[in-house]
């Protein structure tokens, strides 16, 4: 498959607004660093972005996965790697986890000293892991995966049990009862109920360790912005319908960040006004994410942050074009018409409930059905990431239904969210060139019928 | 019977799980309800008619599964999706199931795909157990539970009759725990194989079959003095979901270990805890769920009001154990997760352990052998010690 090599020079053409996003996620981070100095309390959690709770009562939030992702992106993972390691938390648990652990362990071992130094001197100093400000509290809601509510328990353990914790517990949306479906049901309307219950119960908590009333006007206000997020984010993405589509996966992935742990303000509606604005002048200069579109491919299955910009520019390479996947378009406020600004819980339990591992597969395997018509997707790679078992459990039904309901060739690849040494690429290379080539063998056989 | 045969027949229903479970399906015309672990109350199956059955490792090799489940997943959920696949599990009336550890919750949707005829039903234990709802929330899904075994047999299952399958439930694991009791002071001498025989059978068989054959074999050693044995007291941890090969027990003891006690879920940790007869049923169960983990904590559970590595400590001086050894199912997250917290504690305690990881694909145990005959080397020279210098 001469045709296939990779051509030399060929990299992915990434929004100009990602740099927006760099400098946001830099001054959050700043924030978050200055938050002791400043009066702030911290609260740790991982999941799902609850952080808008958090921000309503003036507290500063420390998410895990961004946090440990931040670290691998910036190549500073590996101490706090290894100090998990030491403890013996062991290679084949969540990296994620690993990661952020091992900034507990090493936060511990620093002692409270060196926690007021900033975000700048840290990461020139390669110390991110460490410097990051002990937490106040926790707060636990990991949709699906029961590693993430561990995840916060071994840290509420590591700190001594002293730190407070709540506990959310999320439901999966399984579907006993023959009227589950997405977003409805009867099993799906009491799990909402029980999210809107312990989360008001997690505001009158919150209100207890800030010694202040709940503002819920706040809250109002910060979600009206995070819907509006939401929405223009899901409707630039759907404008990548577009041949060829003026952005890709890796595009939205390095997007996550405002409607994930940003603090919701008009910032981040700027954001995705601005990213909207590119895409539809991209469209209109008939500009592609990818020099030259040759195949539409979907990403099943969590991010590898190590290689985010290796694997952009390697599809690019192919002149395939990573138009949707389930991580960027099956969360992250997606369903922000469900949200009532006046009223939020119940539009933020909504999604919650719905973001990209808490369905079950019946469930899923429609959505990213969808998804793969609305795209005209031609092939699906599915990332088998190591440890994170969450995104890896329905990876065979999917691959089996999209090649069975819509005919796709796939490419199932192994690595990890931020363990590097998981990744193999020339196994990469091999099995995304071997879809490709099924994809080129039924291009041809459409042409000659 | 003698202790032998009682043990042989119970033996091959625990190594034969879904042939001794089908056989009784013949033969009793009962529905059987299987389930994943380890927080499944079988009570409630039982009260519905149905025979419960706790669905194990199987020893087959994972072949078609290999096409359903990566590698890197516990040898208990992958042999779980290879059974599906299999189509082992055709035989069953239900699989129903409340515990959301991620692997078992990959493995269900696989086993829900691949068994499209069958009741496949998630009714999810909450597993946050010191929340000021976590009662009420064990008890509404409890309910839930109630409503779809209702469902399924056509009608409403009465209080009398989830009184009567809780007491027969409680004679079962007061009897076995009667058993450790005199395991640990000497009185029965078992092997950790025909211990894990005895619970496990209890997981598959019948109750009421079980109780008596344990009756039987309670008045059996009765009647017989045990001898004192002689070698090191060991403590087995660890092994959630999934029996410990036997194989790697046997080894143990021949290496000149005698196990004392455990907290597997092939053993006390599954019949820890009695629900009690007295009260409303679901009430009872809902109480008995948070008990339970209080009892013996579980990895898989968060809860601020136990804590696993202080009770492993106090376990082994109540069986005056003088080490642990710990077995992990390889690729375990929850057991992962956990064991920092125990490796520091023992350490602080000077309480030696040893940590050996177990894999679906493992039949020999000779290369552990070393690690194990050192290990208790050891054990037996610091335990010496202890004693001289008291
Ligand atoms: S395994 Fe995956 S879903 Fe689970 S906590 Fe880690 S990153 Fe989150
Ligand atoms: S608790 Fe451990 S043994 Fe049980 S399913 Fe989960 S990973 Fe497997």
């Amino acid at each position: 498959m001469n045709d296939l090599i990779l051509p030399q020079g060929k990299k992915a053409n990434r929004l100009k607004t990602s740099s927006m996003n760099n400098k946001m996620v830099n001054d959050y981070w700043t924030d978050v660093f200055n938050a002791k100095a400043e009066g702030k309390l911290v609260c740790w959690y991982e999941g799902v972005a609850i952080n808008p709770l958090m921000q309503a009562a003036d507290i500063r939030w420390v998410h895990g996965e961004a946090w440990s992702a931040l670290l691998a992106a910036r190549n500073n993972e590996q101490p706090a790697q290894t100090a998990a390691e030491h403890r013996g938390y062991m290679k084949e648990l969540c990296s994620y986890a690993r990661t952020h652990i091992g900034c507990g362990v090493l936060a511990q071992n620093r002692g409270v000293e060196a926690s007021g130094s900033s975000f700048s001197d840290a990461l020139g100093a390669g110390l991110l892991g460490e410097r990051i400000p002990a937490p106040d509290m926790f707060i636990s809601a990991y949709p699906y995966c029961s590693t993430g509510q561990q995840w916060d328990e071994m840290l509420f353990r590591l700190f001594g049990k002293k730190i407070p914790i709540f506990n959310i517990s999320v439901p999966w949306v399984w579907g006993n009862k023959p009227d589950a479906m997405y977003l409805g049901g009867s099993e799906f309307n009491e799990a909402k109920q029980y999210m809107v219950k312990q989360i008001r119960a997690c505001t009158d908590w919150i209100a207890q360790q800030t010694g202040k009333k709940y503002n819920w006007d706040k809250l109002s206000e910060i979600m009206s912005y995070t819907k509006t997020a939401g929405r223009l984010r899901v409707e630039a993405m759907e404008l990548c319908k577009a041949k060829p589509a003026p952005a890709s996966f890796f595009d939205w992935t390095t997007s996550l960040a405002p409607v994930n742990f940003i603090p919701g303000g008009p910032a981040i509606v700027d954001y995705f006004e601005k990213t909207k604005a590119e895409i539809v002048q991209r469209i209109a200069d008939n500009e592609g994410g990818i020099p030259q579109e040759k195949y539409r491919l979907f990403w099943d299955g969590i991010m590898n942050w190590n290689k985010i910009g290796w694997l952009a520019n390697k599809f690019a390479a192919y002149d395939a074009n990573m138009v949707a996947g389930r991580y960027t378009h099956m969360g992250f406020w997606h369903e922000f018409e469900s949200i009532d600004v006046e009223n939020p819980l119940e539009g933020m339990a909504v999604n919650y409930l719905v973001c990209p591992i808490n369905l079950s597969a019946p469930l899923m395997i429609e959505q990213i059905i969808k998804l793969c018509k609305h795209y005209e997707i031609e092939g699906v790679v599915l990332h088998a990431a190591r440890t994170c078992r969450a995104f890896s459990n329905p990876q065979f039904l999917i691959a089996d239904a999209v090649q069975k309901r819509l005919g796709l060739p796939v490419a199932m690849i192994e690595g990890d969210m931020v363990d590097e040494s998981f990744y193999k690429d020339e196994i990469v290379n091999s099995r995304v060139e071997a879809m490709l080539e099924s994809i080129e063998a039924r291009k041809r056989v459409g042409i000659a019928a | 019977m003698s202790i032998e045969s009682i043990l042989g027949t119970l033996e091959w229903t625990a190594e034969n799980s879904l042939a001794a479970a089908s056989q009784w399906k013949q033969a009793s015309g009962r529905r059987i309800v299987g389930s994943f672990p380890m927080h499944f109350p079988g009570e409630m199956a039982h009260a519905a008619g149905c025979t419960p059955v706790i669905l194990q490792e199987s020893h087959e090799p994972i072949t078609v599964g290999h096409g359903m489940i990566y590698p890197f997943y516990c040898g208990f959920t992958r042999s779980i999706v290879d059974q599906a696949c299999k189509g082992d599990y055709d035989f069953l009336d239900a699989i129903m199931f409340g515990d959301h550890c991620v692997q078992v919750l990959g493995a269900a949707d696989v086993v829900r795909a691949k068994l499209p005829n069958t009741r496949v039903h998630f009714y999810q234990l909450i597993s946050s157990m010191s929340d000021p709802w976590s009662l009420g929330r064990a008890r509404e899904t409890f309910l839930n539970l109630k409503e779809g075994l209702e469902e399924m047999i056509g009608h409403s299952i009465d209080d009398e009759a989830m009184r009567a399958s809780i007491r027969l439930f409680n004679r079962n694991r007061q009897m076995l725990r009667k058993l450790y009791e005199m395991r640990r002071a000497g009185d029965a001498r078992l092997t950790a194989r025909q211990m894990q025989i005895l619970v496990k059978s209890s997981m598959i068989m019948d109750k009421a079959e079980h109780n008596r054959l344990l009756e039987e074999l309670l008045a059996e050693f009765d009647k017989t003095r045990a001898t004192a044995q002689r070698g090191v007291r060991v403590y087995l941890s660890g092994h959630f979901c999934q029996a410990p090969k036997t194989g790697v027990l046997d080894m143990i003891e021949e290496c000149g270990g005698i196990v004392v006690d455990d907290d597997l879920y092939h053993g006390q940790r599954f019949i820890s805890t009695d629900v009690d007869d007295s009260i409303d049923p679901l009430d009872a169960l809902a109480k008995w769920y948070l008990e339970r983990n209080l009892k013996v904590p579980c990895p898989t559970r968060v809860d601020q009001n136990a804590d696993w590595e202080n009770y492993l400590l106090d376990a082994m001086e109540r069986s005056r154990a003088d080490g642990m050894i710990v077995l992990m199912a390889k690729f375990c997250e929850p057991h992962m997760y956990y064991y920092p917290e125990i490796k520091e504690a023992f350490e602080k305690r000077g309480v030696p352990h040893l940590l050996i990881e177990t894999e679906h694909e493992l039949n020999s145990f000779e290369a552990l052998r070393t690690r194990v005959e050192t290990f208790l080397e050891v054990v037996k020279r610091q335990t010496a010690a202890r004693r001289i210098a008291a």
